[in-house]
């Protein structure tokens, strides 16, 4: 089961990854934020997350850290702005599977995506 | 010398020559007085013995004739005796006050006052009794009414042999004193003498009080008032602040050494005052070196402050352009999947995903400044990316009249980084450099090995002819979108962004300017210590 789920205050974003994953054949959730995101995890199981790293409620890396203790099984992807790379790179550290730096191209996303889901 | 004696209780040379004036002159007095009583003394003795010659000769000149009872010879020989200038009156009476002889004929007969010395001199009071004193005095001074003194002298004729045993028979044997001979004889000549030597004596001590007085005055002034009127003159000088001032007396006395112990408290108090006024001073410079310190250090802390604000905000637009910019290129390429890859709609969505990520890069570069986050980091040589710069700026038509006089220093100045950071300084020089010119003129770039603090920088030099920055600038010159270029020319973020990617490297920029000149850019990156 291909379930991913996206966690972006950016409602752009969020129609962007839905937009470019949907038709290749991936079960999406969206969340507008990490509390929401979290809500949606204890109900569900998610394969990969795919997590914006700047978000006004709760940090993107508080968020990480909840996943990798809480569902160790689950993957997450960062999404970053060109400003946050340091954070990304810190959060690669923490246990992030990868990043993708916005704006990004739906090859980009895809690539990243199914590079998650082959290993 | 005069003002000491307006106010002799404040003057030592007044009290000095007061107290000495008066000494003298009392001194000066009592040996004029006990001179001229000497000399009276010595006067009178002479006169006395002259005195009694002269009566001792009248005795003798009358012995013949009083023997042989001749009256009228005796007379005549007083008469004789009576005449000289200096005799006044010769006279001769018996026992019991009757003149018999006398040098003036009237008075012959008359009685001798019995307060007359002729009497007094051998009987105390011949009212109640004829009794003897036991000295007889024989002489008396005495002025009289035109106020020449005489000297009066009385002498007792003893009765002898050659009296009582005369054929005349007038005198007894048993009487002692026949009678007396008494002379009046002026003083007038030795009073004059006396006076003249008075007068004479007096002048000579006036004469010596006055130049004996005015020799210890101006001894006085020279040794004393003087003196100390220029150390007093030196204190009230030294009193107003005036240390460079010295008291100029050369004397060995107590006043010399006054005067230079002074001196050389002035010296002391000079050198003190001096050493003061450089403690004031070095103190002055290092509270201006710090206070220059201390706002220097603001003003890089406002400016990274400024910068890091800047870098926050720009950070955060970066971000929310990032959204939108996500959402264009997304559907573009969506809607490009609908269209065939030649069709023209493609290529339009080509345009539009090419911008976007133009955009993108725009974002990017704003955001080098405020987080530098070199994408490819290497090995950087800076005379190489000068080199690049340089032939790159010439192809261009802004730089066809701007010549390149480039001295690099054959070194190989490694930096680890993003050379196109480096290019991005550079570039920056060279076009503020070319507008400062107005398009014409020389640019100067250089390269030279620097240490700092012990470690090895590279300098970059960017020299121009340009219009030079004006000194008001000078501060403002790294803040972000300072310009003085038009609007649409400049951004005012060239040197902003040029200094935060230096600040990033450890380096520095550092400014020299004269207005109507040129202006001299120091660029100093570290090198990797080896
Ligand atoms: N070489 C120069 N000669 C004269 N003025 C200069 C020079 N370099 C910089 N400046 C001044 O500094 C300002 C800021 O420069 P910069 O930060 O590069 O922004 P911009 O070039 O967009 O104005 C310029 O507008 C100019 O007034
Ligand atoms: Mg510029």
């Amino acid at each position: 089961m291909k379930k991913i789920l996206v966690i972006d205050d950016e409602a752009i974003v969020r129609t962007s990854c839905e937009r470019t994953l949907v038709p290749e054949g991936y079960e999406l959730r969206l969340a507008t934020n990490g509390r929401e995101g979290i809500a949606f995890m204890e109900k569900e199981q998610f394969s990969l997350v795919l997590l914006d790293l700047k978000m006004p409620d709760m940090d993107g890396i508080e968020v990480l850290n909840k996943i990798n203790t809480t569902w160790p099984d689950t993957k997450v992807v960062m999404i970053t702005g060109y400003s946050t790379v340091d954070t990304a790179v810190q959060a690669l550290r923490l246990g992030a599977y990868n990043f993708i730096e916005k704006p990004f191209t739906p090859d980009t996303l895809l690539g990243a995506v199914k590079e998650a889901f082959e290993k | 010398m005069k003002n000491i004696f307006s106010h002799p209780e404040k003057s030592i040379a007044a009290k000095l020559i007061i107290a000495t004036g008066l000494l003298i002159v009392v001194v000066s007095f009592i040996f004029w007085y006990a001179t001229l009583k000497k000399q009276e003394k010595d006067v009178m003795s002479i006169a006395l013995t002259y005195g009694d010659s002269f009566v001792k000769f009248t005795k003798r000149s009358t012995r013949h004739s009083m023997l042989t009872y001749n009256s009228e010879e005796t007379q005549g020989v007083l008469e004789t005796l009576g005449t000289p200038e200096g005799v006044q009156r010769v006279r001769i009476y018996n026992h019991q006050g009757n003149v018999l002889f006398s040098s003036n004929l009237k008075n012959v007969g008359t009685p001798v006052d019995r307060t007359s010395l002729a009497c007094t001199s051998c009987h105390s009071d011949l009212g109640k009794s004829a009794a003897l004193i036991p000295d007889p005095v024989k002489w008396s001074v005495h002025k009289d009414e035109k106020g020449s003194t005489s000297l009066k002298m009385v002498s007792e004729i003893p009765n002898e042999p050659d009296c009582y045993n005369a054929s005349c028979h007038v005198h007894p044997r048993e009487q002692e004193v026949l009678g007396f001979v008494e002379a009046d004889l002026s003083l007038a000549l030795l009073d004059e003498a006396l006076f003249k030597q008075g007068l004479a004596l007096t002048v000579y001590v006036i004469v010596f009080v006055l130049a004996v007085s005015m020799f210890l005055g101006i001894i006085n002034y020279k040794i004393v008032t003087h003196p100390v009127h220029k150390l007093s003159k030196g204190m009230e000088r030294v009193a107003g602040g005036d240390l460079d001032y010295s008291v100029q007396i050369n004397s060995v006395d107590e006043i010399g050494v006054l005067a230079s112990t002074f001196n050389s408290m002035i010296k002391d108090l000079k050198a003190a005052r001096d050493q003061r006024e450089k403690w004031t001073q070095t103190l002055e410079d290092e509270i201006a070196k710090k206070t220059e310190e201390i706002r220097k250090t603001h003003v890089n802390l406002v400016q990274t402050e400024k910068l890091a604000s800047l870098g926050r905000m720009a950070a955060g637009v970066a971000h929310e352009i990032n959204n939108p910019l996500t959402g264009v290129v997304t559907f573009a390429h969506l809607l490009k999947k609908g269209f065939a890859p030649d069709s023209p709609q493609a290529q339009d969505l080509d345009i539009i995903i090419e911008q976007s990520e133009r955009c993108s890069k725009i974002i990017k570069n704003l955001l080098t400044f405020a987080r530098a986050t070199p994408s490819e980091k290497g090995s950087v040589s800076i005379n190489d990316v000068l080199n690049r710069t340089v032939f790159m700026v010439q192809n261009q038509e802004k730089f066809h009249h701007i010549k390149f006089n480039v001295v690099l220093e054959n070194s190989q100045f490694i930096i680890v980084g993003d050379s196109s950071q480096f290019q991005q300084i550079f570039l920056n020089m060279f076009i503020n450099a070319a507008d400062a010119m107005g398009g014409r003129g020389s640019i100067h770039v250089a390269t030279r090995s620097a240490t700092e603090e012990g470690k090895p920088y590279v300098e970059i030099e960017f020299t121009d002819e340009g219009t030079g920055i004006k000194p008001e600038d000078m501060p403002k010159l790294f803040e972000p979108f300072f310009t003085t270029k038009p609007v649409g020319k400049g951004t005012g973020l060239g040197l902003s962004v040029s200094h935060g990617i230096v600040k990033h490297f450890g380096g520095n920029i550092k400014v020299k300017s004269e207005v109507g000149k040129g202006t001299s850019f120091f660029v100093r990156l570290p090198l990797q210590e080896k």
